[in-house]
């Protein structure tokens, strides 16, 4: 059978690939185009006619300054969550590999957050913000815990980062766990030889051999951070004074609430490109530094 | 020996300390699930009075569990999504293994476009897509309200990770030289991917398995657009009652929470091991 | 040849599970239609979450008695985000429950002429469009200062009237002697932004002599809330209510929940709300003794003995050839249902507690405010529900408006933030 023919890599390709293919054309590739077709009209979002406006709606999104805010808002919250997953998660991964008792108790337990959806989440924390500690705050009379971190502007956006850490840390601790444990004990053996302390052989060592479990984290958590909808509902809404709204929320609020479609459609777009070109840059610069390593 | 015992000390506070804050931050991190189940089982008014009290002034009440279990349908909806669920996975499983091995085996033109385009489209924002897929599904081809479209969409939406997750462990853990011993021996292609590679992708499978499930029980935004009948209501979208804009049930929340964690917990407590090794073995490039 | 062979086979194997899943699924729906007899079958969207078990009850039994078979849909998204998906998927509900503003934006497209349906002539709320009745009012709601009699009377010891609280003097008065009496923060503010902006800031047009001069005032940049009668008047009584907030160290965390309870309980005696903030109020401990007074305020034109309300929430039927006649009928004949059957009206009164929009129908049965809420109707003062307002306006004002309960800015920041937002959007047509 000769390899190298076009019907022979059609034929392979499709009996592969074939109905991945159609699917995620079906599913994904398909819906996208028609989305970024409505962009160009000013569709409300139930009436029957989709007028033509060409690239109205975009100008519109340049001119729409809490657009940008959020924007600014959810690269600022993105930034810091990221790091504290990652640090929080290098961190965890470190002491349930360096052979304490019930380690793998311990890997199960930070992973449990995982299991729940992102709505019920934030209802659950919301409850813990804004009763729970509240309560506690007020019988042990700690003055901070005493009123709801959710009431401030920067309180909001505290708490989004420590839901964020909470539910994504143990996830990238898993990540990080591989890592480790791929750094081969000869080459920490021989670090200890050379006189290396274990922090030095952490950051001398492990650190460099771990460029790919940090390439993938970081991709996930970025990703994910940029386009956090579900958590940002359930736990603020938004509030105070819409300071917490971030960029997905507020595509979903012009979209929705405020009824100008084309318009939410248009900035969900320019937000995906956003995330496009951050997912992006940040793995192209991880691999290099892979290289390099 | 003085040197020897001082280390042998040092190891054992340094192994105490670690100890004392993998504790602490573990406490952390279960903390909103035990006020969770503290408060399933009080009534409203003491949720909201007091958060805190292990059984609140109007006693203790089983009361959550069956009002959350009637006004949503358990049995049904749990059926649904265990149905939804099991499906999704395997089929996505299934499709993603064998995309993923077409993809790193060949270096042809069709096979890097479409991992480029599965990798760009994971950061596509889900409200891009919303109204499109509706339009589309309902409006033209009108099959909306079918339990096999959910499925349908559920996989094509999680083959892109599932794709890029196996591309990465059949780069690194299938030895070519094994296939190439199997193509000797006269299997063709089909074959050695299902005798060969197949097999010895255990750990990823477990890795997507229990992301994809976790992800599929779990959703709320797909199958509310998609399952618009009660009879085919999943976990997720038989609970949206519970809370809201207005309102929110806490004591039937955290009772749905419950009962829909179960199962998911159960299955997560049989695979532990599987799974911690599989989400790691899988992450390693 | 082997490889095809089995290619073709597995491929048939999962469409053969795949087509199992989708004949699993249409046999299920199939039985689902066939067991409620042959009439037909309508579906039914409550965006009233509060009645919801109410409803599916009811249709349970509408579906006994009639035949025609009823499902009652609930979405926990915004009305008009559900509604765009079920249109744009041509999977409308045969009759939609939404608010006023929606009726606006969706009739056109997608509603039916109602207006010479019976019930039209037996109510003042119904909401026409274009010179069509399309809206079938579902009940009367109005919004005011909600108090706990019995709260109040445990202190003073004198029995509690509300007319003798109308001006805010008054009502200041009655707030020390219940500090002094040991009540120290007598009242609650919802901080939530549909509260604050949606239905508290809207009174400040609603009561205007002229509403719609009002609101093109304010588009036009010319009206000057600072020194507005109404505005100043409003925004007194709120400075009263924020001086004697029980959650005044942090306002704007208050949760909804916990104002509710406390206002049920007696712990605190007064709140600005609606009769529809009974179904929240029915979960505690609550006493009997409460109702909805006008807000109180130092004027003599005559609002602080009124409620602001009217029609809240519309029936509109689907237009679309997604219904079919039959059902549209069976749609009409649920609402006349509603409107001239005994087990219609005592399933809106009895079993929901909503106060009838209908002059048919009596009233037995009703919880304490919606009493209150129909006292007032009945001898004409309510102050008419502005329905226009934009789209975005409870968000944007009310994220202003928390800003001042929060006190990070002042009346006059309030006011030009309000002003700003007027100038900056564009009117609704109507």
């Amino acid at each position: 059978m000769k390899t190298n023919t076009m019907s022979y890599k059609c034929k392979q390709f499709l009996m592969f690939a074939g109905v991945t293919t159609f699917m995620f054309t079906a599913v994904v590739i398909v819906p996208f185009l028609y989305g970024i077709y409505l962009t160009l009209t000013s569709w409300d979002g139930v009436s029957k006619d989709k007028p033509f406006v060409g690239l109205a709606n975009y100008v519109a999104t340049f001119a729409d300054g809490a657009y940008w805010q959020a924007m600014g808002r959810t690269f600022l919250y993105s930034i810091i969550a990221v790091v504290l997953v990652n640090v929080v998660a290098f961190i965890l991964a470190f002491l349930v590999t360096s052979g304490v008792k019930g380690q793998n108790f311990f890997r199960a337990g930070f992973f449990i957050p995982n299991l729940i959806g992102g709505i019920v989440l934030g209802y659950i924390w919301k409850f813990v913000f804004n009763r729970a500690f509240v309560a506690l705050g007020t019988a042990l009379s700690i003055g901070p815990l005493s009123t709801s971190w959710l009431a401030t502007t920067g309180g909001a956006m505290l708490c989004l980062i420590i839901v964020s850490v909470w539910q994504y840390a143990g996830y990238m601790m898993l990540i990080y766990v591989a890592g480790f444990m791929s750094v081969s004990d000869d080459v920490l053996e021989a670090a200890r030889i050379d006189g290396c302390t274990n922090t030095q052989s952490i950051v001398y060592v492990s650190v460099p051999l771990m460029v790919s479990s940090f390439v993938q984290c970081l991709f996930l958590t970025v990703t994910r951070c940029f386009m956090v909808y579900d958590v940002n509902l359930s736990l603020t809404n938004g509030e105070p004074f819409n300071s917490s709204v971030m960029a997905a929320m507020h595509v979903y609020n012009q979209a929705f609430t405020y009824k100008n479609f084309g318009v939410g459609q248009a900035e969900a777009l320019i937000l995906f490109v956003v995330c496009a070109v951050v997912g992006v840059l940040q793995v192209y610069v991880g691999k290099k530094a892979e290289v390099s390593a | 020996m003085n040197t020897n015992e001082q280390a042998a000390r040092n190891k054992k506070i340094n192994h105490a300390i670690k100890i004392i804050i993998l504790i602490a931050l573990f406490v952390c991190f279960v903390f909103p699930f035990i006020l969770v189940v503290i408060n399933v089982f009080k009534t409203k008014a003491d949720i909201t009075s007091d958060p805190l009290a292990l059984v609140g002034a109007h006693g203790f009440t089983m009361a959550n569990f069956p009002e959350a279990m009637k006004k949503m349908n358990f049995g049904r909806s749990f059926l649904n999504s265990a149905f939804i669920t099991i499906c999704s996975t395997v089929l996505t499983i299934l499709f993603a293994s064998m995309t993923a091995f077409v993809i790193v085996r060949n270096n042809w033109k069709a096979c890097g476009a479409l991992l480029g385009m599965m990798i760009a489209s994971m950061v596509i924002p889900f409200q891009v897509l919303m109204i499109p897929m509706v339009s589309l599904y309902g409006g033209v081809l009108g099959i909306l309200n079918h339990r096999a479209t959910l499925i349908f969409m559920h996989v094509g939406f999680s083959l892109s990770m599932a794709t890029f997750m196996f591309h990465g462990s059949i780069k690194t853990n299938v030895p070519v030289a094994l296939e190439e011993a199997a193509t000797i021996d006269g299997c063709t292609r089909w074959q050695t991917y299902w005798m060969i590679v197949f097999p010895l992708l255990k750990s990823t499978i477990a890795t997507v398995a229990i992301i994809d499930a976790m992800g599929f029980w779990n959703d709320y935004l797909l199958p509310s657009l998609v399952l618009a009948k009660k009879e085919l209501y999943t976990i997720p979208i038989a609970t949206q009652v519970f809370y809201g804009t207005y309102s929110t049930d806490i004591g039937l929340v955290m009772a749905a929470l419950l009962l829909a964690m179960l199962p998911i917990l159960i299955l997560y407590v049989l695979l532990q091991r599987y799974i911690v090794e599989g989400v790691t073995s899988g992450a390693v490039k | 040849m082997k490889k095809k062979l089995l290619a073709v086979t597995l491929v048939a194997a999962m469409t053969a599970s795949l087509a199992a899943c989708g004949s699993a699924d249409s046999t299920g729906g199939d039985t689902g239609a066939q067991n409620s007899g042959d009439g037909v079958s309508i579906t039914i969207f409550n965006s009233k979450i509060e009645v919801q078990a109410q409803f599916e009850e009811m249709a349970k039994e509408y579906s006994e008695t009639t035949g025609v078979n009823v499902e009652v849909y609930y979405s926990n998204d915004t009305v008009a985000a559900h509604l765009a998906t079920k249109y744009s998927s041509n999977d409308p509900y045969t009759l939609s429950m939404v608010d006023a503003k929606d009726v606006y934006s969706l009739a056109e497209d997608h509603a039916i002429d109602l207006s010479s349906e019976k019930w039209v002539e037996n109510t003042n709320y119904a909401l026409s469009v274009n010179g069509k009745v399309v809206g079938f009012p579902v009940c009367v709601e109005a919004r005011g200062l909600i108090y706990n009699a019995d709260a109040i009377e445990a202190i003073t010891g004198e029995t509690f009237n509300p007319d003798d609280y109308v001006t805010l003097d008054a009502f200041q008065g009655l707030l020390e002697k219940l500090v002094a009496g040991g009540m120290e923060t007598p009242t609650g503010i919802m901080k939530e932004d549909w509260s604050l902006a949606g239905h508290f800031l809207s009174e400040v047009y609603e009561t205007q002599d002229d509403v719609d001069g009002f609101i093109t005032s304010l588009h036009e940049g010319s009206a000057d809330l600072a020194n507005n009668p109404r505005w100043n008047a409003r925004m007194d009584y709120f400075d009263t209510m924020m001086k004697y907030n029980y959650a005044a160290a942090s306002a704007i965390a208050a949760e909804r929940e916990v104002s509710e309870q406390k206002l049920a309980e007696g712990e605190i005696a007064f709140m600005f709300g609606g009769n529809w903030d009974w179904s929240m109020i029915n979960a505690y401990d609550y006493s009997e003794h409460m109702g909805i007074m006008p807000v109180p305020e130092n004027t003599s034109d005559g609002t602080n003995k009124k409620l602001v309300g009217g029609g809240s929430k519309y029936f509109f039927i689907d237009s679309s050839d997604n219904t079919s006649e039959e059902q549209r009928q069976a749609a009409k004949d649920f609402l006349n249902w509603l409107v001239f059957d005994e087990a219609g009206n005592s399933f809106l009164t009895e079993k929901c507690a909503l106060v009838p929009a209908y002059s048919n129908i009596g009233a037995a049965g009703l919880d304490p405010l919606s009493v209150s809420v129909k006292s007032y109707a009945d001898a004409g003062n309510l102050i008419d529900n502005y329905n226009y307002l934009p789209d975005d306006h409870f968000s944007l004002c009310g994220a202003a408006f928390q800003k001042y309960l929060a006190g990070q800015t002042d009346r006059a920041g309030l006011a030009a933030a309000v002003e700003d937002y007027w100038s900056s959007t564009t009117p609704v047509e109507h």
